[in-house]
């Protein structure tokens, strides 16, 4: 096994921390910040925030300092560094980043500064895991992570949405460590990039294989909330504290859409696989997409509303996965960028009013936009990018996305890509029904009499104001992002 | 000097300083806004000197904006291309005078000036802006961005049935621009730029959409090969534009709207907002798919033919003024829909026609019924009797309105009604497109329109004096009522009376049209 013959050459491992010096500043980091909790008092938390926000920040630099152009195996192996693995790494520790600026404004306990830390770092290491040693071990991070910090906000239902997660997620994990044993019964290697894995593959095609890649996929699709593994999610969204599920919401999520994308490009067998995934991909993103939007129309709080959203979302980000090509998965990685934006920037102005007054309905929102306008202008702004309207960057990764559905269906022929197309784009008009919900009552009701005006902190509408520029930005000049993301070449 | 630019980008550039501006100067925000109206009547009349009738598309701005590489795909380039011909260039005069009018129906508006006057303003831009833009996803833009101040307009100052009538907006209008945005996406994957050899580049820009020799070999949407998927696409384009139009049966959303709207809402909204469908339509349904247009003829011809009668039927029956007057639009942009399909060069001048004609009637019915509104907070018909004899201005105006808008000879609406006519009933035997039972049957809804108006006349003008709501005084127009309805009368007897300085500018469009056909070489007789 590769990993017992790493453990005999020393001069590898030192040799590759080099390569992730990034993660090495995030568990120094989390030391730190371990130390530092026990001496500092409770309302200190910003000297926290500051310092692991340095640290992200210093992690982010190295990652676009030392951009990997060219696959470099590290590890033995397990771990590799490319341009695929090094943009979403930028991207975990942006979303981790910015989910500290969002707590910044509440007092948040040492614990959620280490967790969330702890999850960015699973995150990181997950996108460059290539082995499935190094996923179980990194996916695990991410998830007993997740688990406690959906616990937060310390009462029975936030307890009960954590029960619930760990639950589930232990089951997924169980999957993904049987589909594991299966996979390396077959073809005995762990490596999945490998050749070994490869040919064993393309020469045993047994129904074995399938139900292997079946088991991990779930387990992978779980994290990022597809239909029919989202089940979890509206319960944790609702329950835990916005920032957390901001965070939640964003980071864990685009982690698993990373390893899905390398995991599916593995079984895909260059194309020599008996099953045509792009049909399995496209048919679970059809799902994802209509359930979660349905499922959303009837919802009455917002968090758990936007829980649904993000599960109709998962659907959207799967979309370009199911075309299989370089384009489509272009297009996905942008619309991942976006995601993250759009979704931190709603919970961000949700967690304004929460701090504020409690919203269990939607209808608490009722003339609010008057009080406090540039959270609730940052809401709809957040919303329309979310349906995909211009002028928002969500358009731009709608579009992006659905024309490469749309050429790999003129190329392939494959109807269910078509299907995708269309079905995805109507529930646009589905999803603006539920969006427009809070915007609706934002600004068209009237103020309740007696609501005092929100005081609102300079740094906290600055965090809005650049997440809503970021958003319009990314649709004026798109091609900044995107001629950043073309040069990205290697996947698997 | 950039003029399209110009007018479409200082009000969205204002809007945002005057977001900046705190809310207690409310004087501030209606002269800021009637400022950058008067800017843009101004830009306009410099236009008119530098506009040549017959010169095709002029002002043209291009520039650069997006070009991102798709891979295996090409290239995708879209542009910032405006410009202006003889279709569009009326509908930008028109925009201009009636945002300009809309703003003074506005003054007396009090709940929260500066978000009103700065969602008006964006308003502004995007109308200006998507009659302008030739780059399919440039107008789409604006086409959507015209949504969102639409929706918070008539949201939080409309009537009381306001919050559902602006849901119901939003969504019917967004549903037509998602099956634009299917028909977009899979056209300009479909097109090549003739301006690059050596590499793929999948262009927006509309112009080479309109030759089918830029369609990529082999493409979904090439007439050599794609079979029955053009006119999928022409069928999904046309839908999405025709509930923008309104055409039945997709016009449900427009009743409830414009009843709900406040007045300068409503003027915004029926003047401009339903010509972007019949815009739409002539710009990039008919000319990209002429294929789809000539095998869709006698349904657009129908749809356009039923919207006459079934409008003018509504109105008929209609209780409340704005709704009949709502009803009276449907049926007047039917006319549009008929004469477009005829794709005569007299049916296509006559809808375009139509369109300003239109633009400018409706208007000052709007602003009739909110002069009433205004005074009594009613809009039921038989509420009123014998109004005539109190208010003598106001009725004067009314009759002029509404003959206007009935097609009597001398104003302009009886120029584009009688200019469809011609091309309607030409048709059949020039090219074989409508049938001719189509434009008799559609003579009806002038008997109809006719009717509802000169009843209204009867019921709520002439008689006894009566009004059955509660009113403080009934005064006749004030200064600033006059300062609307005054302009939109004399334009609306002079394109009636010297049709000529409009059609110069609209006829070299309408004569290029109809040879599409046979410069495309598909035969237009079956």
């Amino acid at each position: 096994m590769q990993i017992h013959n790493a453990m005999h050459q020393p001069a590898s491992i030192t040799s590759s921390l080099a390569f992730v010096i990034p993660e090495i500043i995030l568990v120094v980091s989390i030391c730190i910040t371990l130390v530092l909790g026990l001496f500092l008092k409770q309302n200190k938390s910003a000297v926290l925030v500051l310092v692991t926000g340095v640290a992200m920040l210093t992690a982010i630099c190295f990652v676009a300092w030392n951009w990997p152009h060219q696959p470099e195996p590290i590890f033995a192996g397990t771990l590799r560094t490319d341009d695929f693995a090094a943009f979403f790494r930028v991207l975990f520790l942006s979303g981790g980043l910015l989910t500290l600026f969002i707590s910044l404004q509440k007092e948040s306990a040492t614990e959620s500064v280490i967790l969330i830390q702890a999850i960015v770092l699973g995150a990181c290491l997950l996108a460059m895991s290539m082995h499935f040693a190094t996923v179980l071990v990194s996916l695990e991070l991410v998830s007993l992570s997740g688990y406690v910090l959906a616990s937060f906000a310390f009462n029975k239902s936030s307890s009960e949405g954590s029960m619930k997660y760990f639950l589930m997620g232990s089951v997924a994990t169980a999957c993904l460590v049987y589909g594991v044993s299966l996979i390396y019964g077959i073809t005995g290697t762990l490596d999945f990039s490998s050749q070994q894995f490869v040919d064993t593959l393309i020469q045993s095609q047994s129904g074995l294989i399938l139900i292997a890649a079946f088991f991990i996929l779930a387990a992978v699709l779980f994290k990022i909330t597809a239909v029919p593994f989202h089940l979890w999610a509206p319960d944790v969204y609702q329950s835990a504290p916005t920032p957390v599920v901001a965070f939640l919401s964003v980071v864990p999520k685009l982690a698993g859409l990373a390893l899905f994308i390398k995991i599916v490009l593995a079984f895909n067998l260059f194309g020599q696989a008996t099953l045509d995934w792009r049909v399995v991909i496209a048919g679970i993103s059809i799902l994802s997409i209509v359930i979660g939007n349905l499922s959303a129309l009837a919802q009455t709080n917002p968090k758990r509303m936007l829980a649904y959203s993000s599960i109709a979302q998962a659907g959207f980000l799967l979309a370009g996965v199911a075309t299989l090509d370089l384009a489509g998965i272009h297009a996905t990685m942008f619309y991942a960028v976006v995601f993250l934006l759009m979704n931190l920037l709603a919970f961000t102005a949700l967690h304004f009013f929460e701090k504020w007054k409690a919203l269990p309905t939607m209808a608490h929102f009722a003339g609010l936009g008057r009080v406090a306008f540039i959270p609730a202008s940052a809401l709809v702004i957040a919303l329309v990018a979310l349906t995909g309207l211009p002028p928002t960057a969500g358009f731009t990764a709608k579009l992006l996305v659905f024309s490469s559905l749309w050429s790999a269906w003129a190329d392939s022929d494959l109807t269910v890509l078509l299907i995708l197309f269309i079905v995805g784009l109507l529930n646009t008009v589905i999803a603006l029904y539920f969006y427009l919900k809070i915007p609706y009552y934002l600004f068209l009701k009237e103020t309740p009499p007696g609501t005092a005006s929100i005081k609102i902190s300079f740094t906290g509408n600055l965090l809005v104001i650049i997440l809503v520029i970021a958003i319009i930005w990314l649709f004026l000049n798109p091609g900044l992002l995107m001629g950043w993301i073309n040069r990205i070449t290697f996947v698997l | 000097m950039p003029y399209l630019s110009l007018l479409i980008f200082i009000p969205v550039i204002t809007a945002l300083v005057a977001l900046l501006i705190p809310a207690r100067y409310t004087r501030v925000f209606p002269w800021l806004t009637i400022g950058v109206n008067i800017i843009q009547v101004i830009l306009f009349v410099l236009m008119l000197f530098n506009f040549h009738a017959d010169g095709g598309l002029q002002l043209v701005e291009k520039h650069a904006w997006i070009s991102l590489s798709l891979n295996n795909w090409g290239q995708l380039q879209a542009e910032y291309l405006v410009a202006v011909d003889g279709l569009s260039f009326p509908l930008v005069g028109l925009s201009v005078v009636i945002m300009l009018i809309a703003t003074i129906s506005s003054w007396h508006i009090l709940k929260s000036r500066k978000g009103y006057f700065a969602l008006l303003l964006i308003l502004n831009g995007a109308i200006i802006g998507s009659f302008c833009a030739l780059d399919f996803l440039l107008f789409y833009v604006f086409f959507e961005f015209m949504l969102l101040p639409m929706f918070f307009l008539i949201g939080i100052w409309g009537g009381p049935k306001r919050e559902y009538a602006s849901i119901k907006f939003f969504l019917y209008t967004l549903l037509g621009s998602i099956f634009i945005l299917i028909v977009m996406i899979a056209l300009y994957l479909s097109v090549q730029s003739p301006e690059n050899s050596n590499e793929v580049v999948h262009t927006f820009n509309v112009l080479h959409m309109q030759n089918l020799e830029n369609f990529i070999p082999g493409s979904w949407l090439d007439a050599a090969s794609s079979g029955s998927w053009r006119l999928w696409a022409f069928a999904l384009l046309f839908i999405g534009f025709a509930i923008k139009l309104p055409a039945v049966p997709f016009h449900t959303w427009l009743p409830d709207a414009h009843v709900e709207a406040p007045t300068a809402i409503s003027v915004v909204l029926a003047a401009l907002l339903l010509k972007i469908g019949g815009y739409g339509i002539l710009r990039f349904v008919y000319p990209v798919f002429p294929d789809g247009a000539v095998y869709f003829s006698d349904w657009v011809a129908g749809i356009g033919v039923v919207s006459i009668i079934y409008g003018a039927l509504n109105a008929l029956a209609s209780k409340d003024l704005k709704r009949l007057i709502a009803y009276s639009s449907v049926s007047h942009m039917g006319f549009v829909l008929l004469g477009i399909a005829s794709a005569t060069t007299e049916g296509i001048a006559g809808a375009v026609y139509q369109m300003v004609s239109h633009g400018i009637i409706s208007a000052m019915l709007f602003l009739i019924a909110g002069v009433l509104y205004d005074r009594t907070h009613d809009r039921i018909i038989e509420n009123y009797s014998g109004l005539a004899s109190q208010m003598k201005h106001y009725t004067a105006f009314v009759l002029i309105a509404f003959f206007a808008s009935l097609g009597l000879p001398g104003f302009s609406g009886f120029i584009g009604e009688v200019l469809i006519f011609f091309g309607a009933f030409q048709s059949q035997s020039l090219n074989n497109l409508v049938p001719m039972w189509m434009p008799i049957v559609a003579t009806l809804g002038l008997l109809l329109g006719a009717a509802y108006y000169l009843w209204t006349i009867q019921r709520m003008f002439f008689g006894p004096f009566a009004v059955r709501a509660n009113f403080a005084e009934l005064n006749d127009l004030t200064t600033r009522e006059y300062a609307m309805l005054l302009p939109l009368a004399i334009m609306a007897l002079l394109f009636g009376i010297l049709p000529q300085i409009l059609l110069d500018y609209i006829n070299p469009f309408a004569e290029s049209f109809p040879s599409m056909w046979f410069s495309l070489g598909i035969n237009a007789n079956p």
